[in-house]
């Protein structure tokens, strides 16, 4: 197990280097150029040659790549074209924002969605069943924009118990140990910004967590039904152990597998692309750093970013390849 | 619950022609033929714009009858017409990232070794990557089109049913009847598409449903961008992505489209089920 | 915000003696703060690094500019300088105020100006060296005066000026490139007590600074919020006092708050469609001419943008220089007189290529679908083209887009931007060409009388609307969200500067 684990987490500077140079190829193919993306409206052509020179965008794309790996091999990722700020401080300062609100989505989906789903499974068909299909589903159908707009409208606005966005009141002046506000607050005991900060991320919560409940109840139910056909869960049954314990211990178990997938691949997703969800709730993540990245051509930063993302998703999977031999042991890592 | 209500309820899954397949059936069918007979059924023409007419609430007496848009375009017509493109990306999205996805999964999962490591560090490079940029390479070199938003989107897609199928895969290698059917003589391929490949359906449908919603949904965030489909096509997610703007003024622009997709996802999901059981390999124990 | 009871105690007390609130006021400065909602990113420390026009603003009111606009006039006046005098045709002598000093008590000293303007030329980082672009030399004459030689007489140098920050060369030289960040110190009314990337950036009050009034803010937060429907939430429930860029279909929603109202302002942002005379068919005249009558601009303006534009006759509206009531475009909207011209030059059914931003300006992908029909009516064939905003503009500016729905923006002084576009050699957005208008161009920008300038430039817009290398279609209104606790006069150009916004104190 160990040895597989060492193996996987070195098996990321491969991908890495083949993440980099297609982001840098695409990057030299894609029309519209960072130059004019950072230039004002009023920029001559000395602006433009000025700029260009200033970050080596009149080199070659070959001296260009070369140089970034030759950096990135000490850990420097660059300065951002627009922001002007090393890369790795930019993500780092927002990549605690982005995590704590997919960590807290990801919790909602879990608390919500596998109860759910295991007495969906329990009871397939009956009326339970189905309105918590159709609600999976509906909430899947509606967009992230919508369901975020509307949560404003009603709470920030109609309500108006909750803020409209942002994730901590102007003045909250906590120090920060973690980056995550919440453990932050804990950790000195503030209680006052606890409860400021779990307001803040009420909203973007609920509209993040709302498609990954429905997926994650209909991806529990199914495996659940899958395994109660099974053999063992007869013999469990005809063994006189109770309803409860068959689901749980045995159904569940062997659902978990999928479950876990899901959960990880849901999670990821989060991570890299809460982008909506920042935007409409002014949400300081790393998905709007991307896109940022990305309109304004700002090289250094989308690279940046795609191998942090590289990384994390890799660790997320090694991870999880680990659950899996844990939740079930006749799972080896070979 | 004992075994005996729980048998009954998987054996009313039964086969095409319970309630639940015929309801399935009836709303992929009518959007199917909605698309397919546009321009007989819309009652205008979906282009034709009406300034005067703008964000017309919908009319019980028509002719508008479910409102206009923001230039005063019919709603009806436009989802009516949006359906043939909206339908295509979806299914051609979730068919191809689900047959690349799933075979990539099985043959990581059943194989391990120097074979799941090489397809797991494969999709590590795709997740990270931005469909976006890939877009916007692409759009530079072959234009503004309906294959580059299938494209861009399965980029991506076929990662959940990799990941899903290795990971039942790797449970089920090791089971009585897999090993049984290894001494037995059964050939790899074999045992992967007779043992493997139907226990990993149901979960597979159930991520391809919900992908057939992301996808929809998925195309207006490429629209918005000016990277979708050309915008005098009209599609369920651009409409979308226009209502955007008057969410707070003109409910109707974003709720029908919306509930287009919700139909097509629950029609979708019944007749998943129903397949499900039908080829169930375990069905066939009660 | 506890002041409050205090002042309006005193308010009332001083009532009952007779003494006028503002008297009174005088003495007490208030302790309020506000929370502005603004739409754009925020990139940076580096001043002279922020493309955003509005942020630039901001900075100005950190370090303070030579010269400020005067929004009632409509001419550039002294902020830093305490006067700007041409010496003749090329030279300009600058002369700093004495009395006014940075918050860390040094004096702006003519040094910095000299400095200031090689930072935003040869900085790497910024992306403003337009606007030093007709300064040849700039030299100390004494401590407080600065000689600044053009290369060509230039009479809008104090416009340009307006944008230019001045910058301590003695912080810079002790601290570096992260001078900014690490000591952002300025003369101007407000200083910068934090900025987050991308996110906020708090400014407080200098209360001793000649520029600020006791009912100025304490200390004002711009914070962005992209979300329309957010901005308006935030100003209903009061965590904003002002929110920028309110969508014409919400307008109506603040006007119902019983909090809150719109104030509207002109842009100075003329909105137009470019026709590339260098492409087909735009090098047809009658073309170009067919789009102008093709469109019917009352009818978008109604529809889509809820009565909030101003028409244009040209590419200056009321408020800007060289506007001239009486003028009017000779390409009004007529159908017919639109096919008639494309039929006489035989192009009925031309095929062309529209493009159009999207999400960049109001409404913009909206009004473009809805120009379709009307420029089909003509006789064109239109394929509307909706390229991703990096790709669009980065093809504009290195040109060769035929035919483009556009803004150019900062023109309060419209002669930079109509030299930009219109001028031979002015850059390859447009590629239009015509030796009459590049004269008055050039004489416009040489004349230092205003009045003669004003005249050369009322022929250059005329001369310029009636060849129509572009067709201008109007101005918007940009419309405001302001709460009632506060007095604001939203100014042209997205400017939000804090000595305009005013506490109203309790009644």
């Amino acid at each position: 197990m160990l040895a597989f684990t060492v193996k996987r987490l070195f098996g990321v500077i491969p991908v890495l280097l083949v993440v980099s140079l297609m982001i840098f190829a695409l990057m030299q193919a894609a029309p519209g150029d960072p130059v004019s993306m950072l230039v004002s409206d009023e920029a001559s052509a000395e602006d433009r040659e000025r700029i260009a020179a200033a970050w080596g965008l009149d080199q070659p794309a070959p001296v260009q790549y070369a140089n970034f790996v030759k950096n990135a091999a000490t850990g420097d990722f660059g300065t951002s074209f627009r922001y002007r700020e090393p890369v790795m401080d930019l993500v780092l300062a927002r990549l605690p924002a982005s995590i704590e609100l997919a960590l807290y989505a990801t919790l909602l989906a879990i608390a919500v969605g596998i109860p759910l789903g295991v007495l969906a499974a329990a009871r397939p068909n009956s009326v339970f069943d189905t309105i918590g299909s159709i609600g999976g589903f509906f909430g899947i159908s509606m967009p992230n924009f919508w369901l975020g707009i509307l949560m404003i409208l009603i709470f920030a606005g109609y309500l108006n118990i909750l803020p409209s966005g942002g994730r901590e009141p102007w003045g909250l002046d906590l120090p920060r140990i973690t980056g995550f506000l919440t453990l932050d607050a804990v950790l000195q005991g503030r209680w006052d910004a606890l409860v400021h900060a779990l307001r803040y991320l009420a909203l973007p919560t609920i509209v993040l967590g709302t498609a990954m409940t429905g997926i994650i109840m209909q991806i529990t139910r199914a495996s659940m039904l899958e395994n109660l056909g099974e053999d063992y869960v007869m013999t469990a049954r005809a063994k006189g152990l109770s309803n409860r314990v068959v689901l749980w211990r045995h159904a569940f178990r062997n659902a978990l597998v999928s479950v876990i997938t899901i959960i990880g691949l849901e999670f990821g997703a989060l991570i890299s692309g809460a982008i909506i969800v920042e935007t409409v709730f002014s949400w300081p993540g790393i998905g709007l750093l991307l896109i940022q990245g990305i309109t304004f051509r700002d090289f250094p930063l989308i690279t940046g970013l795609v191998l942090i993302y590289t990384t994390l998703f890799v660790l997320l999977n090694v991870f999880i390849d680990i659950l899996y031999t844990i939740v079930d042991p006749r799972i080896r890592m070979r | 619950m004992t075994t005996a209500t729980y048998t009954r309820a998987r054996m009313s899954y039964g086969f095409l022609l319970t309630p639940k397949a015929i309801f399935g059936l009836i709303m992929i069918g009518a959007l199917i033929i909605a698309g397919a007979f546009a321009p007989f059924i819309a009652p205008f023409n979906p282009a034709r714009q009406d300034l005067l007419m703008a964000m017309t609430p919908p009319q019980l007496t028509g002719p508008h009858y479910l409102g206009t848009d923001h230039v005063g375009r019919d709603l009806l017509s436009r989802l009516i017409y949006g359906a043939r493109v909206s339908l295509l990306i979806a299914i051609a999205v979730v068919f191809f990232s689900g047959i690349v996805g799933v075979f990539l999964g099985i043959v990581s999962g059943y194989f391990g070794g120097r074979i799941d490591s090489f397809i797991q560090k494969f999709l590590e490079v795709f997740w990270a990557f931005p469909p976006l940029l890939l877009a916007i390479a692409i759009v530079a070199f072959l234009g503004q089109s309906l294959t580059i938003v299938i494209v861009a989107l399965a980029s991506q897609r076929w990662i959940p049913y990799c990941r899903l199928a290795r990971a039942e895969t790797m449970a089920l290698r090791d089971r009585e009847f897999v090993v049984a059917a290894r001494s037995l003589g059964a050939g790899h391929a074999r045992i992967l598409r007779e043992h493997i490949l139907p226990n990993i359906i149901p979960s597979t449908l159930v991520v391809g449903t919900f992908a057939m919603a992301t996808a929809i949904i998925s195309e207006a965030a490429l629209s918005f961008l000016g990277l979708g489909v050309p915008p005098s096509i009209p599609t369920w997610g651009g409409m979308l992505a226009d209502a955007r703007a008057y969410i707070s003024t003109s409910w109707w622009m974003a709720l029908f489209p919306g509930l287009c997709i919700f139909l097509t996802v629950l029609g979708i999901n019944l007749l998943g089920d129903v397949l499900r059981s039908h080829f169930d390999p375990k069905i066939k124990n009660f | 915000m506890t002041r409050m009871p205090t002042l309006r105690c005193l308010a009332s007390a001083a009532l009952l003696f007779g003494a006028s609130p503002a008297a009174l006021a005088a003495e007490e400065m208030t302790q309020q703060r506000i929370a502005v909602a603004i739409t754009e990113t925020l990139a940076g420390h580096n001043p002279y690094g922020d493309a955003v026009v509005l942020i630039g603003s901001l900075w100005c009111k950190v370090y303070g500019c030579l010269m400020r606009y005067d929004f009632e006039t409509g001419r550039p006046i002294p902020f830093l300088a305490e006067s700007m005098e041409a010496e003749d045709e090329l030279n300009w002598i600058v002369r700093l105020r004495p009395d006014w000093v940075r918050s860390n008590g040094d004096p702006v000293l003519a040094e910095d100006v000299v400095h200031s303007i090689d930072r935003v030329r040869n900085d790497p980082e910024s992306t403003s060296g337009f606007i030093v672009q007709p300064i040849d030399t700039a030299e100390v004459v004494d401590d407080l005066t600065v000689r600044i030689t053009t290369h060509e007489p230039t009479a809008t140098l104090a416009d340009n000026l307006t944008l230019l920050q001045i910058t301590s060369k003695r912080l810079y030289d002790e601290h570096g490139q992260s001078v900014y960040r690490s000591h952002p110190i300025g003369a101007g009314p407000y200083r910068l007590s934090e900025l987050s990337i991308g996110s906020h950036m708090v400014l407080e009050r200098v209360d001793d600074h000649p520029m600020v009034a006791p009912s100025n803010p304490q200390q004002i937060m711009y914070r962005i919020m992209a979300e329309p429907e957010a901005r308006v939430t935030a100003l209903a429930n009061g965590e904003v006092q002002i929110a920028q860029g309110i969508p014409p279909q919400l307008i109506d929603r603040i006007e119902q708050l019983p909090n809150a109202r719109t104030e509207f302002a002109n842009s100075v942002e003329m909105m137009f469609l470019a026709m590339n005379p260098a492409t087909a068919p735009w090098d047809v005249k009658e073309a170009r001419q067919a789009v102008a009558h093709a469109i019917n601009r009352e009818g978008i303006v109604r529809a889509l943008l809820g009565d909030r534009a101003t028409l244009l006759d040209g590419p200056v509206g009321e408020g800007q220089f060289g506007f001239d009531p009486d003028f009017k475009s000779p390409y009004g909207y007529d159908p017919e007189r639109a096919r008639e011209l494309l039929e006489s030059v035989d192009l009925v059914g031309v095929e062309i290529d529209f493009y159009t931003p999207v999400g960049r300006y109001t409404a913009d992908r909206q009004i473009a679908e809805a120009m379709v029909p009307m420029l089909e009516e003509a006789g064109f064939s239109v394929n509307l083209r909706t390229p991703e905003w990096a790709t669009l503009w980065s093809n504009v500016q290195t040109g060769g887009v035929p035919f483009y729905y556009m803004g150019r923006g900062q023109m309060l002084d419209p002669s930079r931007a109509l030299r930009q576009y219109f001028e031979t050699g002015g850059s390859p957005r447009l590629e239009f060409s015509d030796p009459e208008l590049d004269a008055l161009l050039q004489a416009e920008r040489a004349a230092f009388d205003p009045d003669e300038r004003y005249g050369l430039m009322r022929q250059a817009i005329a001369k310029l609307t009636e060849e129509v290398p572009a067709h201008f279609l109007w101005l918007h209104q940009m419309a405001w969200g302001v709460a009632e606790t506060v007095e604001y006069t939203p100014r042209q150009a997205d400017r939000v500067d804090g000595w305009d916004i005013h506490i109203r104190t309790a009644p």
